[in-house]
């Protein structure tokens, strides 16, 4: 770092000062979410960071000027994050940020208008983003993380100012996608009931009127939610809501929608195609799809043993695993072609031990009690068509559609 | 006291089947008016439970209130000749056996609060109803209005209790002094017991000497709640009776309307109204002149004429009686105005007064008695007392009296600017509570009230932190620290969710730094009590917060003087405290101790009437020092903070210091000869020390709840930790309420000793999981975290797994997770494929199961058991009925037991999906393999006929249609039965946990 004279880290904190109560008294969001924005490695920010390590009074400053004083709760604070920020200590930081940005909503409470939305929006960004660091930080120390949970309860109290009518309320689905991220990150799903509740339920929320970007990651996060559910009607309209109106470009955003989309739309029975996994660099889905395509069992079980790390991790493990019984319909539905083409007449009786024989072909090492078992299962789920007659271990096929499709519904359960 | 004894019996009787018809009865039988009762009865059978319910505000509830308490009033008719000439609970009686005739309605009132409280106490403290006779009495009977607090609206009984010791102060002061007295101190001890019941009603009308400021708070709070208006007015109007009865005459006009009252309505519903209205009619009547008087606030006036138009409103029905009412009470008070003020220097002085100021008491108190007991002769001789007192105390006191008045009097304006437009919201009895808290009037009532707050666990925390202390500087420093460790927990919101139970305690500070501790941290504690005031504040839901800042600043001037009172207000409520629980003890050391009590903070106040100047302006040097020093922060709390601190700093003068050690000394006399500074050292301190400090602690717990400067973290733990020197083998489990006792902890060799005498012991189940719990008791305390501990937790998970008592299972399993975490060796993969089993099995949460399963690593894996539940797993998500039950039957380990749980409900879904997919018939015999009925088919024989029989009776009784075929062999119809089948009621509980049905749970453990 340059050498920088006191004069000159002065002229810059007061020059900070300054534009800070210029935007306040401007109602100039913009400018006021460029002097907030501490994760953003604006040149002006680090260059303040740096002033103010060299200069160290600079709360004196704050006290000196009445126009200044009056934000001396944020500034003093923001100084003070700043500062712990640029030398690298996020749990100071954060502690200091959330001073500030408690400050700040105090006044934010105070403004008529939803001018400082912005800033706001920066500041309850910011939160999360320190706070994910500052627990890293923690988490290196041997200590405790917990500031991301301070942080997620710092964003209620947040949703709480802005829960209410006016023109302020538009901004609380922006903060209740970042609750979702903060809860997400901490595996306390369970507490985005409450906010989805409110969101959903309240009468002061129109959901058309939050912007756009808001209602995509929101019902990102809830379409996410509705796959932990196994509610893959729902979880099938909030993703695909999402990827409608996310931004086209952004192919990041729209992999991780897929990521979802794919396995919810899958156990509906819609099969991607190959250029969409290609095209989004989905390619651990692509065995998946291929088994349910070939009605390959082992290719099934391999693909979700090879990834299993990151289907257990992304949390739909259990939705492909589920696929097994779409992957036997498919064998099924095989087999009884061959029959059908050999001999029309034998073609719904399926041989118990004619499907052992498949197994057997792919490697499965399922014996008939199983295989019966799984047929019973079939029948019951409505994959198939049919009974099961014990007695001569055959599967009895209706003689219409006995492999239903599942046409965006989900297998019976 | 035979008679009365039986008197009290009959009641007891009467009272505890609690049915009304009976009480009656008694009541007939005790000679009472008899009219009263009958017209009572149905309001009172009706208004009880609605009360109790919904607290609703109609006035039938009130009444029913105070004719419910009439019954135990009745019992001293009978007493009264015996008892007056002992100090006993009998007394009590006697005097509101004589008392009824004058103050009817209000004699009912105040004894039914006071049982009411009764009540509440039971619970937090039993040693209680020990110290003062009185108590045990009137428990007694009130039992069946424990009934009706049990409905749970009265969540706040922590703060009940609190409340209530501090009052429980009186009542034994007056017993002390009483016992040497004559037939009409012993009214007065009487009196101060009904005294007692309004303190506590009023919760802080005592120690705030600005009666007709909490007056008018109480006419406040009272539009929105029914009954906590009534509460205070009753209180309210024994403050104000005690005023009235000082020139001895007035209150016989009073009493006399009112006895005129009660019996000429008849009706039930007249004799509510008229019961219920004198308050009413009183409290306007009395308050405006008392503004007037003393009081320089007019608008306060104004205001509460507002409230009381409400109020009027409210009680509309009465209004005849009430003008009847009015005219003479009215008189009444015209004249007594002067007597109020001494009435409140009375107060003052009782709370700076130690015993010996109490005898000045008495007189003072006397008057009540008189005014009940016999009516016109005594009355010359209380003005003259009176008179006395007046000169001794007014003077002194005066001017801090005023000040607090008008505090109290402008606090108020606001309380019913708020609270009465805040409405009548349907409030649950657990409001009870919150309103209290909202008329801090002053700041000992404010920290009192506080009390209520605190978790049970952080009050034996408490005391075990005051359980080692051994003298009173170590007493005051291990309760500064306390009151930091406190005020963080506040700060950072973990006062609830801490388990203060095993939170180690904090190493013995050290004196000479305590006494400068003290100096600071009281300093911090009060600027806390003031920071603090907007969470608690904003937790009650009716009041706006901006109220909080002008309440702020309306204190200030007056928190000079009361900062001085409080303290000594505390030291009192200290010693009072502790006396009791000294006899409950029992011992002649207690005793001894118990006499020396009182002299510790408050004799040096009590002695002389001059104290009070001296200590005043000696907080005021020191306030003006931490003023100096506060006010570079700028913060306007802070200075009123140093005001505080300067005054409560008081303690620690050269006088107060002088006693302690002298106190001290005596203790070391007393506990062998230990070095008074010898402060690091945990010890085993004497019975009657212990209950000192516990009590100690107890006032502790509510007084210091504020401060900080010392972090929890920074506490040495490892000094504290205890050290179990017992060696039984043998030990039932108790869970802990207090600080654990080395005498009764077994070290880690005895621990070990024990594990292995439970493991192989033959005794059941119950016995194994009492004695483990004891021992994993002793490793907490100790904190002993080594294979030891795990080993002990495994043993106990097994134990539970092989019984099914899965939340036994529960607790071992999250501790052996973190013991585990923690690197300590034990069955690391067997527990967790438990786990990973339960999760599965039992929680039915995606989410839970997919991240303990990414949380396996792959050595995991591929563990046996891991395996097998993974397996387990796949069959459960899948519903492979055949994997599942060839898994259960290969089990390992205890895994069995786990899936064992699960098997009913498998086996349901099973038979339904195999019913709907197989047609025409499933032999059962393959239905009895495939579920696990009977071997599988390698191992099965022709032995398996026992399995096909459960299987048969398994399947018929969830409604399955079985036939046997032409060749006599049972079929399962799989049509019929799809729609037949059903899952049978599991032999529901009635509390719906089967694993707490004893007898099921017996028969299920072996041996």
């Amino acid at each position: 770092m340059a050498y920088l004279s006191m004069g000159e880290a002065h002229r810059r904190i007061n020059d900070y000062l300054n534009r800070f109560c210029d935007a306040v008294s401007n109602q100039d969001g913009d400018l006021l979410k460029r002097l907030l924005s501490l994760s953003s490695n604006n040149p002006s920010i680090l260059s303040l960071a740096d002033a103010l390590n060299v200069f160290q009074d600079a709360n004196r400053l704050i006290k000196q000027n009445d126009n200044y004083a009056q934000f001396g709760e944020i500034l003093v604070h923001l100084f003070r994050a700043f500062q712990s920020f640029r030398v690298g200590s996020f749990v100071d930081s954060y502690q200091a940020f959330e001073k500030a940005a408690n400050a700040f909503i105090q006044e934010f409470r105070n403004w008529d208008s939803a001018w400082a939305l912005q800033a706001l929006y920066v500041m309850v960004y910011e939160i999360r983003v320190l706070a994910e660091r500052a627990d890293k930080e923690l988490a290196t120390n041997g200590k405790s993380p917990e500031k991301l949970k301070g942080a997620g309860s710092f964003l209620m109290k947040v949703f709480g100012v802005l829960a209410g009518k006016g023109p302020k309320r538009v901004g609380a689905l922006y903060v209740t996608c970042q609750l979702f991220k903060v809860y997400f990150k901490l595996g306390t799903v369970h507490l985005c009931r409450s906010v989805i509740r409110s969101i959903e339920t309240a009468r002061i929320f129109d959901f058309e009127e939050f912007p756009k970007r808001d209602k995509v990651t929101y019902m990102y996060y809830t379409g996410r939610l509705e796959v932990f559910n196994e509610n893959f009607p729902a979880a099938d309209d909030k993703l695909s809501y999402a990827l409608k109106h996310c931004n086209p470009r952004n192919e990041a955003n729209i992999r991780m929608i897929l990521k979802y989309l794919i396995p919810v739309k899958l156990s509906i029975g819609i099969i991607p195609t190959d250029w969409l996994l290609q095209k989004y660099n989905l390619v651990e889905y692509s065995n998946v799809v291929q088994a349910l395509r070939r009605g390959d069992l082992r290719l099934l079980r391999h693909a979700l043993q090879e990834h299993e790390d990151r289907f257990l991790r992304s949390g739909v493990y259990l939705v492909l695993e589920k696929l097994e019984l779409q992957v036997y319909q498919r064998l099924l539905k095989k087999i009884y072609i061959i029959q059908k083409q050999k001999d029309p007449s034998k073609a719904h009786q399926l041989k118990l031990e004619v499907i052992v024989k498949a197994l057997k072909w792919l490697e499965m090492d399922i014996d008939v009690d199983e295989v019966e078992c799984i047929m019973a299962i079939l029948i019951y789920k409505s994959l198939v068509k049919g009974y099961f007659a014990h007695k001569s271990k055959v599967v009895v096929l209706s003689k219409q559609d006995p492999f239903p499709k599942l046409n965006g519904k989900p297998v019976n359960s | 006291m035979m008679m009365n004894q039986g008197g009290n019996a009959q009641t007891i009787a009467a009272v505890d089947p609690n049915s009304l018809e009976n009480r009656h009865v008694v009541n007939g039988n005790q000679g009472q008016t008899p009219s009263y009762f009958p017209s009572t009865t149905g309001s009172e059978a009706s208004a009880w439970p609605t009360h109790r319910v919904e607290n609703s505000s109609t006035e039938n509830g009130i009444h029913s209130h105070s004719a419910y308490q009439y019954n135990q009033h009745t019992q001293p008719p009978a007493s009264s000749s015996s008892s007056l000439g002992t100090v006993n609970a009998p007394q009590d009686y006697s005097t509101y056996a004589s008392y009824p005739n004058p103050a009817d309605p209000y004699g009912y009132g105040s004894a039914g609060y006071q049982g009411y409280y009764n009540n509440y106490q039971q619970q937090p403290n039993q040693s209680y109803s020990q110290p003062v006779g009185a108590y045990q009495n009137t428990g007694a009977p009130y039992q069946p209005i424990s009934s009706f607090q049990n409905t749970g609206s009265y969540a706040g009984s922590a703060s009940y209790s609190s409340t209530y010791y501090n009052p429980a102060d009186y009542q034994t002061a007056g017993g002390y002094a009483s016992s040497g007295y004559t037939n009409q101190t012993n009214q007065t001890t009487a009196w101060n017991g009904g005294n007692y019941a309004n303190y506590t009603s009023q919760q802080y009308a005592p120690y705030t000497p600005e009666t007709p400021g909490v007056y008018s708070s109480a006419t406040a709070t009272s539009t929105p709640q029914n009954y906590q208006q009534h509460y205070k007015q009753w209180a309210d109007y024994y403050n104000q009776t005690e005023v009235s009865c000082a020139p001895g005459t007035e209150n016989l006009s009073v009493t006399s309307t009112q006895n005129v009252g009660c019996p000429v309505p008849g009706v039930t519903t007249g004799y509510q109204t008229s019961n219920s209205q004198p308050p009413p009619s009183y409290t306007p009547a009395w308050r405006p002149e008392s503004s007037s008087s003393e009081l320089p606030s007019v608008q306060s006036g104004a205001v509460v004429g507002g409230s009381h138009d409400a109020y009027w409103n409210h009680v509309a029905p009465t209004s005849q009686s009430q003008i009847q009412h009015i005219s003479p009470i009215q008189a009444q008070f015209q004249k007594p105005l002067d007597q109020k003020t001494s009435y409140d220097s009375f107060q003052d002085q009782q709370k700076t007064a130690t015993s010996q100021a109490s005898s000045i008491q008495y007189p003072a108190s006397q008057q009540l008695p008189y005014v009940s007991h016999s009516y016109q002769t005594p009355s010359q001789a209380v003005p003259s007392i009176d008179t006395q007192r007046v000169n001794k105390l007014q003077i002194p006191t005066n001017p801090r009296i005023t000040s607090n008045m008008t505090l109290g009097l402008r606090k108020t304006d606001k309380d019913i600017n708020t609270t009465s437009p805040a409405g009548k919201p349907a409030y649950i009895s657990v409001s009870l509570p919150k309103p209290v808290e909202k008329v801090p009037s002053s700041a000992s009532a404010d920290s009192l009230l506080k009390t209520g707050m605190f978790p049970k666990s952080l009050r034996g925390y408490v005391e075990r932190a005051l359980a080692r202390c051994k003298d009173d500087s170590q007493m005051a420093a291990c309760q500064v620290v306390m009151k930091e460790i406190i005020t963080k927990a506040t700060a950072d919101s973990t006062l609830y969710t801490r388990d203060w139970d095993t939170e180690p305690l904090f190493p013995l500070p050290n004196e000479d730094a305590t006494n400068k501790e003290l100096n600071s941290s009281n300093r911090v504690s009060s600027l806390a009590k003031f920071k603090r005031s907007p969470s608690r504040r904003s937790k009650s839901r009716w009041e706006p917060l901006p109220e909080e800042k002008s309440e702020k600043s309306v204190e200030r001037p007056a928190s000079l003087n009361s900062g001085g009172l409080n303290y000594a207000a505390w030291g009192h409520v200290n010693d009072k405290e502790r006396k009791p629980l000294l006899w409950s003890a029992g011992s002649k050391n207690d005793n001894m101790s118990s006499a020396k009590f009182p002299s510790l903070e408050q004799k040096s106040a009590s002695k002389i009437t001059q104290k009070p100047f001296k200590r005043q302006r000696l907080s005021d040097g020191v306030g003006a020092t931490e003023n100096g020093d506060a006010s570079s922060d700028s913060d306007a709390e802070q200075g009123l903070a140093a005001y505080y601190a300067g005054a409560i700093a008081l303690a620690d003068s050269p006088e107060e210091r002088k006693r302690r050690e002298h106190r001290s000394k005596r203790f070391e006399k007393v506990q062998g000869h230990r070095g008074q500074n010898n402060h690091f050292k945990p010890k085993n301190a004497g019975a009657g020390s212990l209950y000192n400090r516990r009590a100690n602690a107890l006032v502790l717990s509510k007084n210091f709840e504020d401060g900080a400067s010392r972090a929890v973290e920074d506490i040495d733990w490892d000094s504290l930790t205890v050290k179990g020197t017992c060696q039984e083998i043998e030990k039932r489990y108790l869970r802990l309420t207090s600080a654990p006792d080395p005498a009764t902890v077994r070290p880690e060799d005895v621990l070990e000793k024990a594990l292995l005498m439970v493991q192989n012991s033959q005794k059941n189940y119950l016995y194994k999981c009492d004695q483990l719990k004891s021992i994993r008791q002793d490793l907490t305390v100790q904190r002993i975290r080594n294979q030891l501990t795990v080993k002990v937790y495994e043993t106990h998970a097994r134990l539970a797994l092989e019984v099914g008592d899965l939340p036994e299972y529960n607790q071992c399993q999250s501790q052996l997770k973190s013991l585990y975490a923690d690197g300590i060796e034990g069955c690391h993969m067997e527990f967790s494929a438990y786990n990973l089993l339960c999760v599965i099995l039992h929680s039915n949460n995606n989410r839970d199961l997919l991240s303990s399963m990414a949380s396996l690593s792959d050595e995991t894996k591929k563990h046996e058991a891991v395996k097998h539940a993974l397996a387990v797993r796949a069959a459960v998500t899948s519903g492979n009925y055949v994997m599942f039950f060839r898994l259960y039957k290969t089990a390992p380990n205890l895994s069995t037991c786990l899936m064992d749980l699960y098997v009913e409900k498998m086996r349901f879904k099973a038979v339904s999906c195999m019913c709907r997919s197989y047609r025409p018939t499933i032999p059962v015999s393959y239905v009895a393999q495939i579920l696990g009925f009977t071997p599988t088919n390698e191992e099965s024989g022709e032995k398996d006929s026992e399995g096909l029989e459960e299987c048969i009776e398994w399947l018929k009784l969830h409604g399955a249609c079985l036939a046997a075929d032409n060749n006599g062999e049972m079929q399962l119809d799989a049509k019929s039965t799809s729609s037949s089948l059903y899952m049978p009621e599991t032999d529901a509980v009635s509390h719906g946990d089967a694993n707490l049905a004893v007898n099921d749970f017996f028969t299920r453990t072996p041996s």
